[in-house]
């Protein structure tokens, strides 16, 4: 099984997408969900969802709590702020304009 | 207002760091084994899966790490490890943080110590209402009174009056008498006098500074309207504390001066201290009251009784020009339409040559100031200096520890450490050096403080200055110390880290380059030499200086006589006064008849104690080119002073107020005004005086030094004070046996002839003679101090290069001797390196000597900077200590076993 790894840049947007799609996740959930979702072909090194998701904590994109598992563990659920919803159509927009300006150059190709 | 949020949870993040890194851990786990449930459900095994969910993580702890790392305190993080880890290193090194900690100390202390004594008496701003604005006509060099025509130093009261209400330029004009009085005064209600030093003050003086009172009232216009009818005083605080004990009634007691009651009418704030810095008033009076306070000085109504200074506060966007314009406009004007000026030709010529200069009193007047400006200023310069050779040792302490080091540093470069990080950690480790240092300073320099004050008060009564450690001094040894440890700590962590790995983790012993070459250390170690003998020179030169001036035959003999004042005008005596004078012949009288007392006699005064001058009138013209200084003298006074008489006689008790008045000159005195013939017999008269009231000259004495030890021989003449009243004042009495003794006997016999009269400054004429030398003596002591302070901190460098220097060639010098070199060929290699330092920082030192020379050339008394004895004596002192402190490492070199040397390796 081959998997890409994410381009660079695009974690951010893609924990944003995640989570703005669920309620609130816990770690583990949004590094699964970001997997399956993506069939398997983008392959986030899980540990480095971590650092994003401490550095939001600070941008004040997502907040965290404290809750239980279905498995009754312990686990930091994280959900959007409104900051964080802001964010992510930012990053969507730049996204897309960079996606759009490559599709085109390829395909003028 | 975002970043202001984000900033408030790094801060919540720095302070709950611990449950942070709890919480990420937790996290974590919790994924891991989730990942590894998941794996397991896939069909691997444990083992498997829990690999599998790691390699699927990453670097577990460098993740944890780099989340932490988010939050940016990481710095903070390592600072904080840094000061503990470095602050561990210096522990272990107990000898070389003493050293490093003592001579850190003794720099920034100091340095610090100076630098409070030049903000006090230099820098520091009157404690007054926007003093930038206050201005003072003329200098303020001068104290005292005269009636010279348009003198710009002094003014009179009329004067001040007139100027007050005709100027445009101040908003606010006072005036204060420049002489402060000292008074011994009663306080009501109590039997004993005590002594009050009493400023006399236009009544607007506390409102031109804009000094609120703290109780009661300051002065005001009204206070100072009419003459003698204005009985009120302002108290100081600490004369409120020192004598009331902060009775909060002052308001109803009274004070009496001289025969006047003065009612206390309010404190002074606790910060005011007055307009002169160190000399801080008890008592303010209103100048109307000026004949009233003892000595009785008067002059409120004469246009010429010039005794106060002016200052003015100048008009909100009023220059200091076109004030200065306006001053001297008006000081014409004012003088020209005084009804009592003649406008001859010579004070026409006076008044074309006047010139008022407007000087700044932002930070008050001062006599010390004039004193101790350019002392202070050289001091600081020296113990710069010292904290500079201080510097420099210690960075060759830890330039020689760090290369003990160098594999430490290498492997930790080797596993990964960035360069820029163990430089940190190393210069960080200086930093707490360095605080250690300054701390230790700030304390050493609350002690030298009070050493230093004593020092400059010569002895007296400590001079009332503030210099206690305030936040501006401590800003400013925060600041020296971080210089400081950057100084030292830069160069040799920079060293330590050189990147050649390699060579160093390969080297036997420490760093690459072996063979005991270090040109950093040895370039410090000259440097040290080189401004160790600047300071040693200067020492030199400040302590011959002082020697010179302790040799300077003063004309009168200087040993076993004792001196007191009389405090007579405030006992209620004045001079003009039949019982002053009866009091005078009887103290003198009683006084001689002691039987350990060999002479005794009043004089107005004796040395360094100001004086009155005058112009003179020979053969009915007046000598316009020279002033002779007036001594009034008792009978025996030359024979108290063993003051040669070269012609004629001394003053004899026939010499009455019914006899022709008679002089006793100087030599050249005698030189000056009667350059052909003998003096004796000769005539002239004070400028003041009418014609009948020439004098006879009756003797001619040897010349004295009258102002000061460097003077050259001046125009003295001496006056009887039975044909001449005066108020005294010095009493001197040549004495035998026991000081102690004859002072308490002294003492006694005033006081059984008046047992009100206040003695004070009992003390040896020969100590009134260094007193006047203070300033050159705390040169001399302190110079004296820094130079060898210097010279030892520059033996430890020599000492700690050397040391290491021999520890590096032992391979070598064991081979040497294994080859046949004796030991003493040894000693010799090992000091001769040491005397080429130090002659390189020589022959780099006398050239600094050469460029200071200026700056001290008017300091020294009786030789010149470049006063070959001293040079050649710091030269040689300096390669002697060297090769002392050299020795111990030499000596070690020539023990080297050749054997033990080379199996080292």
């Amino acid at each position: 099984m081959h998997r890409d790894e994410i381009p660079p840049g695009t974690l951010y947007l893609l924990i944003l997408k995640t989570l703005a799609r669920a309620n609130e996740m816990h770690g583990y959930e949004i590094a699964d969900s970001i997997q399956r979702i993506s069939d398997d072909v983008l392959q986030v090194e899980e540990g480095s969802l971590y650092p994003a998701l401490q550095r939001m904590l600070i941008k004040g994109w997502v907040k965290a709590r404290w809750g239980t598992t279905a498995g009754n563990r312990r686990a930091r659920y994280y959900h959007l702020t409104a900051l964080g919803r802001k964010q992510l159509e930012t990053e969507l927009s730049q996204f897309e304009r960079i996606i759009g300006a490559i599709t085109r150059v390829i395909q003028t190709a | 207002m975002d970043s202001l949020r984000e900033l408030g949870r790094r801060l919540w993040m720095l302070i709950h760091r611990r449950q942070f890194d709890a919480d990420l851990e937790e996290e974590v786990r919790l994924h891991l084994e989730l990942r590894e449930q998941d794996q397991i459900r896939k069909g691997l095994s444990l083992k498997e899966a829990r690999y599998a969910a790691s390699r699927q993580f990453g670097n577990a702890t460098s993740l944890t790490e780099k989340s932490h790392m988010e939050w940016g305190w990481e710095w903070l993080e390592s600072f904080v490890q840094d000061i503990a880890y470095g602050t561990r290193a210096i522990l272990r090194n107990p000898a070389l943080t003493i050293v490093a900690l003592l001579s850190l100390a003794l720099g920034i202390g100091a340095n610090t110590a100076i630098f409070s004594m030049l903000d006090a008496v230099m820098l520091r701003s009157l404690p007054v209402n926007d003093p930038a604005q206050l201005v003072l006509l003329g200098n303020g060099s001068s104290s005292g009174i005269t009636d010279d025509f348009a003198r710009t130093q002094l003014y009179s009261y009329p004067f001040y009056r007139r100027m007050q209400a005709e100027n445009q330029v101040f908003s606010d004009t006072a005036a204060i008498f420049s002489m402060t009085n000292s008074v011994h005064g009663f306080v009501e209600g109590r039997n004993e006098s005590e002594p009050m030093n009493v400023q006399l003050v236009s009544g607007t003086y506390f409102d031109t500074l804009g000094v609120k009172a703290l109780k009661g009232r300051t002065l005001n216009d009204g206070d100072d309207n009419s003459e003698g009818d204005h009985p009120v005083a302002v108290i100081s605080y600490a004369w409120w504390k020192r004598s009331l004990a902060r009775d909060p009634n002052v308001l109803s007691h009274t004070l009496k001066l001289g025969d006047t009651t003065f009612n206390i009418v309010g404190v002074a704030p606790p910060e005011f201290f007055g307009t002169k810095v160190g000399e801080a008033p008890d008592i303010w009076v209103p100048l109307s009251m000026v004949k009233e306070v003892p000595p009785h000085f008067g002059g409120y109504k004469e246009d010429f009784s010039e005794s106060l200074l002016i200052m003015g506060r100048l008009k909100p966007g009023v220059s200091i020009d076109a004030a200065t314009a306006n001053v001297n406009l008006l000081f014409r004007e004012i003088l020209i339409n005084f009804a009592g000026t003649k406008l001859d030709a010579e004070n026409r010529q006076k008044l074309d040559r006047a010139k008022v200069p407007l000087t700044s009193m932002a930070t008050g007047l001062s006599s010390l100031r004039r004193q101790f400006s350019k002392p202070l200023r050289l001091l600081m310069a020296v113990v710069a200096l010292v904290l500079l050779i201080a510097c420099a040792n210690i960075a060759n302490l830890l330039l020689a520890r760090a290369t003990a080091r160098a594999r430490e540093l290498a492997v930790r470069q080797a596993l990964g450490a960035r360069r820029s990080r163990i430089i940190r950690q190393l210069v960080t480790e200086s930093l707490v050096l360095a605080v250690a240092g300054g701390a230790l300073g700030i304390a050493l320099a609350a002690i030298a403080n009070r050493l230093l004050l004593s020092m400059v008060s010569g002895g007296l009564e400590p001079i009332p200055l503030d210099v206690t450690i305030d936040s501006r001094l401590l800003l400013f040894t925060v600041a020296i110390t971080i210089t400081t440890a950057l100084i030292f700590g830069t160069v040799p962590a920079f060293r330590a880290t050189r990147p050649q790995l390699i060579d160093t983790l390969k080297a036997g012993r420490g760093m690459p380059g072996a063979g005991g070459k270090n040109p950093l250390a040895k370039a410090l170690v000259i440097s040290q030499v080189a401004l160790s003998l600047v300071l040693m020179v200067g020492a030199g030169l400040f302590l011959r200086s002082l020697v010179n001036l302790n040799n300077v035959d003063t004309g009168f003999n200087k040993e076993n006589v004792l001196r007191l004042n009389i405090d007579s005008s405030s006992a209620g005596y004045k001079a003009e006064e039949p019982r002053a004078f009866a009091l005078y012949q009887q103290i003198e009288e009683r006084v001689n008849a002691q039987p350990n007392v060999k002479a005794a006699s009043f004089s107005a005064f004796t040395f360094n104690e100001g004086a009155w001058s005058s112009h003179v009138a020979l053969a009915g013209k007046i000598k316009k080119d020279l002033e002779i200084m007036h001594n009034v003298v008792g009978l025996r006074y030359f024979e108290t002073m063993q003051i040669p008489l070269i012609v004629g006689r001394t003053f004899s008790p026939s010499d009455t107020s019914a006899s022709a008045p008679v002089v006793i000159i100087s030599e050249h005195t005698a030189k000056t005004l009667f350059p052909l013939g003998n003096p004796i017999g000769q005539h002239y008269r004070l400028r003041d005086d009418g014609p009948k009231d020439e004098v006879t000259v009756i003797g001619v004495a040897k010349d004295v030094k009258f102002n000061n030890l460097a003077e050259e021989p001046a125009n003295l003449d001496y006056f009887p004070y039975m044909q001449r009243a005066w108020g005294f004042g010095d009493f001197e009495v040549r004495y035998s046996g026991d000081f102690g003794t004859a002072a308490a006997a002294v003492q006694q016999t005033i006081h059984s002839i008046d047992r009100n009269l206040p003695i004070t400054h009992v003390t040896t004429l020969d100590e009134q003679v260094a007193r006047s030398i203070t300033d050159q003596r705390v040169v001399a002591q302190l110079s004296v101090f820094f130079g060898l302070l210097a010279v030892f901190l520059s033996c430890i460098g020599i000492y700690g290069v050397m040391s290491y220097v021999v520890t590096r060639r032992t391979n070598e010098i064991g081979i040497r001797m294994a080859l046949g070199a004796v030991r003493s060929n040894m000693l010799w290699m090992v000091l001769r390196e040491i005397l080429i330092l130090v002659s390189i920082g020589i022959v780099i030192g006398l050239p600094m000597i050469l460029a200071g020379e200026r700056l001290v050339s008017n300091m020294l008394f009786g030789l010149k900077p470049t006063d070959p004895i001293t040079l050649v004596s710091a030269t040689v002192i300096l390669l002697i200590v060297a090769a002392i402190a050299g020795y111990q490492p030499a000596r070690r070199a020539a023990l080297v076993d050749p054997m033990v040397a080379l199996r080292y390796e």
